[in-house]
């Protein structure tokens, strides 16, 4: 059941269109990922759907209420958790968390239970007296959440929020979002960790303000049209080159190694002369599965 | 839906407790605008120092010079006496290292014509660069020459006037500078407080955080405006205080009244304030502008020159400053007592103004955070 409908948003900045005719939507109780790179368009989305900006064109509905003419009926259900930390820094922890519950009037009894509950979940209890801009990265970006979460939102709406955040920080986080979600908490999660994604129910891969993909993590790489084979080698700009001249092929770095794509329904075999004078045999290249970033690499390059 | 408005005024007054700096302008700065102003910007002119040069030196000029030296308004020095060279360019000298501000030329024949009754022409030179300093001596110098001419001649003159100035017998700048220095601090501290605050919320992103809450865009400039126009006005009390402690002015008419008037006035500082949160992105450009709307203001108030001395198309533009009926009515309540009935016209003109900006205001704050 959609819990978050978006339909055909566009939004131009100039004469740059930062949202093209994008749709989406968000089923009650789902974990929902906006994938893309920096400079998509994913915070612009997420502001629209928050309604800190107002889109061009295209409709938002959150549980059945229409964002525009019923917002102040979604406000008590929606958390919103800003990219920039944005809560005061010159007031300490308990003290932030305490304005923002009377801003959503939670107070007396029920906001010390609900405070006391946050607590458990971010560790900041002991940290309570201190400033917010004394805390680490980490503490920061716990508290921002506890602040969006201190009414009991039913939809929560996070822009890129394990981003400059330590590795350890990054999975407590993603840990967070998973018991929130089965506490069935409906989230909408960007991000430009591939990674990341694998955690959630469904995803949405967004690049130059349009959709590309809409799916499962599984069926969003499974999508990928083509084969690929992991070169075990070191990839050299120069290597990178010689394989890219080969018609018919392309490859992209990859860690240690590289990728090479082929098209669908073509096959290693007549190329393997052309590599073996590289110094590649076909030892050295195996098939494998496509991942996310391939089949996003492949839209990216060539939406279909 | 005023759900939040109390949290918003407890957490502003927990930021001001914890801004040091922020601290330190609204408490020492009153203060200090006082003391300053208070003295440095005295218009009483007194002991103007003059230097004499007795061409004459003869006992009628003696006592001529002497009567320069009874009351408070000359220190006279005799120049000519220890001047080993020309006395003209030592007077040129003396003006130009500032030693002297006046000086008394007496001519030769000064003791020779009174007595054959004829009249004297002695020579008054003062440095035009202090022009107010130069101004009262000359009329100073006058009355004391009139005292004299009557002393020598016997001769009453027909006409004289008797002056007494009201509600500041003794001209004392200090009781018109306090009233002009609490209407300045209530104007630039409500002003900029409130378009910094609202700019730095902006700035940090907080604004947006608390766009997202239920919380009415009503009841949020109410919340940051409560809390600044409580500042000024607590600014206002200790103006007052020191005014009154330190500098001993009078307040003759109803505090009561005075805090009314004050609220209706905070109303269009505090509008303005909250327009120019609405027109700039950074805490710079609202203090910029804040500050330029205060100094323009202040110029055109009343505060230090009076309005009927400026031109007419000055005077006009005048009319469009709301701080200037607030001058008038602050002075009217504190030095001569005046009540609403007497001020009904300047009243007027704050309350509209009060209205209109706050209202129009309010609507421009309105559209930008909803």
């Amino acid at each position: 059941m959609p819990y978050l409908v978006a339909d055909s948003l566009s939004r131009k900045y100039g004469h740059n269109l930062a949202l093209d005719d994008f749709s989406l939507s968000v089923n009650k109780g789902e974990l929902f990922a906006l994938l893309g790179p920096d400079g998509a368009g994913k915070t612009t989305m997420i502001r629209v759907l928050c309604r800190l900006l107002d889109p061009d064109s295209g409709s938002v509905t959150i549980n059945g209420l229409d964002l525009q003419q019923r917002y102040d009926d979604i406000k008590p259900i929606l958390g919103y958790m800003p990219q920039q930390f944005s809560l005061y820094p010159d007031l300490s922890v308990e003290e932030n968390m305490t304005f923002y519950a009377g801003m959503y009037g939670v107070t007396g009894q029920a906001y010390r239970d609900k405070r006391d509950q946050l607590y458990q979940f971010s560790k900041l209890g002991p940290f309570a007296k201190r400033r917010a801009s004394a805390l680490s990265g980490g503490m920061k970006q716990k508290l921002a959440l506890s602040c969006a979460l201190i009414h009991n939102p039913r939809m929560l709406i996070l822009d890129e929020p394990t981003t400059g955040v330590d590795p350890l920080s990054r999975r407590q986080f993603w840990e967070t979002l998973l018991q929130l979600k089965s506490q069935g908490v409906t989230i909408l999660v960007s991000t430009p960790y591939m990674d990341e994604v694998a955690r959630c129910d469904r995803a949405a891969f967004i690049f130059g303000g349009r959709k590309l993909a809409e799916d499962r993590p599984a069926q969003l790489a499974a999508a990928f049209q083509g084969s690929i084979f992991y070169i075990d080698r070191e990839p050299t700009s120069q290597l990178l080159n010689q394989i890219m001249s080969i018609d018919g092929l392309t490859t992209a770095r990859f860690g240690a190694g590289m990728h090479l794509y082929l098209a669908p329904d073509d096959s290693l075999d007549p190329y393997l002369n052309a590599l073996s004078q590289l110094g590649l045999n076909s030892s050295d290249i195996n098939p494998i599965a496509p991942s996310l970033e391939d089949r996003f690499i492949q839209l990216m390059e060539s939406p279909t | 839906m005023w759900r939040g408005y109390i949290g918003l005024i407890r957490k502003e007054f927990i930021q001001i407790r914890r801004d040091r700096n922020m601290l330190g302008i609204i408490f020492l700065m009153p203060i200090i605008q006082l003391l300053l102003l208070g003295y440095a910007v005295n218009t009483d002119v007194k002991q103007l120092d003059i230097d004499i040069y007795d061409f004459d030196r003869s006992t009628h000029s003696r006592e001529f010079v002497r009567s320069f030296e009874a009351g408070d308004h000359f220190v006279p020095e005799e120049v000519i006496s220890h001047s080993n060279t020309d006395p003209v360019w030592e007077l040129a000298k003396r003006f130009k290292t500032s030693e002297t501000q006046l000086a008394l030329l007496i001519p030769p024949n000064f003791s020779e014509k009174l007595t054959r009754n004829e009249n004297v022409t002695v020579g008054l030179i003062a440095d035009g660069s202090d022009a107010n300093a130069a101004r009262a001596g000359l009329g100073y110098a006058g009355q004391i020459v009139r005292k004299y001419s009557n002393h020598v001649t016997g001769m009453e003159v027909p006409l004289e006037i008797r002056h007494n100035f009201l509600y500041n017998p003794e001209l004392e700048s200090v009781y018109y500078m306090i009233p002009g220095i609490i209407v300045t601090l209530l104007t630039m501290v409500t002003t900029m407080l409130t378009s910094m605050g609202i700019v730095r919320e902006r700035e940090t992103g907080t604004l947006e955080q608390i766009s997202v809450t239920p919380i009415s865009s009503h009841a949020l400039l109410a919340g940051k405006i409560t809390t600044f126009a409580f500042l000024g006005l607590l600014e206002m009390g200790l103006a007052l205080a020191v005014g009154i402690l330190w500098f001993g002015i009078p307040f003759a008419g109803s505090p009561w009244f005075l805090l009314w008037v004050s609220a209706l006035y905070l109303l269009t500082t505090l509008g303005m304030g909250t327009f120019f949160s609405t027109i700039t992105s950074t805490q710079q450009q609202a203090m910029f502008l804040a500050w330029f709307f205060s100094v323009f203001a202040i110029l055109t108030s009343g505060f230090f020159s009076p309005i009927s001395n400026m031109p007419i198309w000055m005077q006009n533009i005048t009319l469009l400053n709301p701080m200037r009926y607030f001058m008038t009515v602050v002075r009217g309540i504190m030095m001569k007592g005046s009540g609403p009935a007497d001020m009904i016209p300047d009243i007027l003109a704050i309350t509209a103004y009060g209205l209109t900006v706050f209202t129009l205001a309010a609507a421009r704050f309105r559209k930008r955070t909803e």
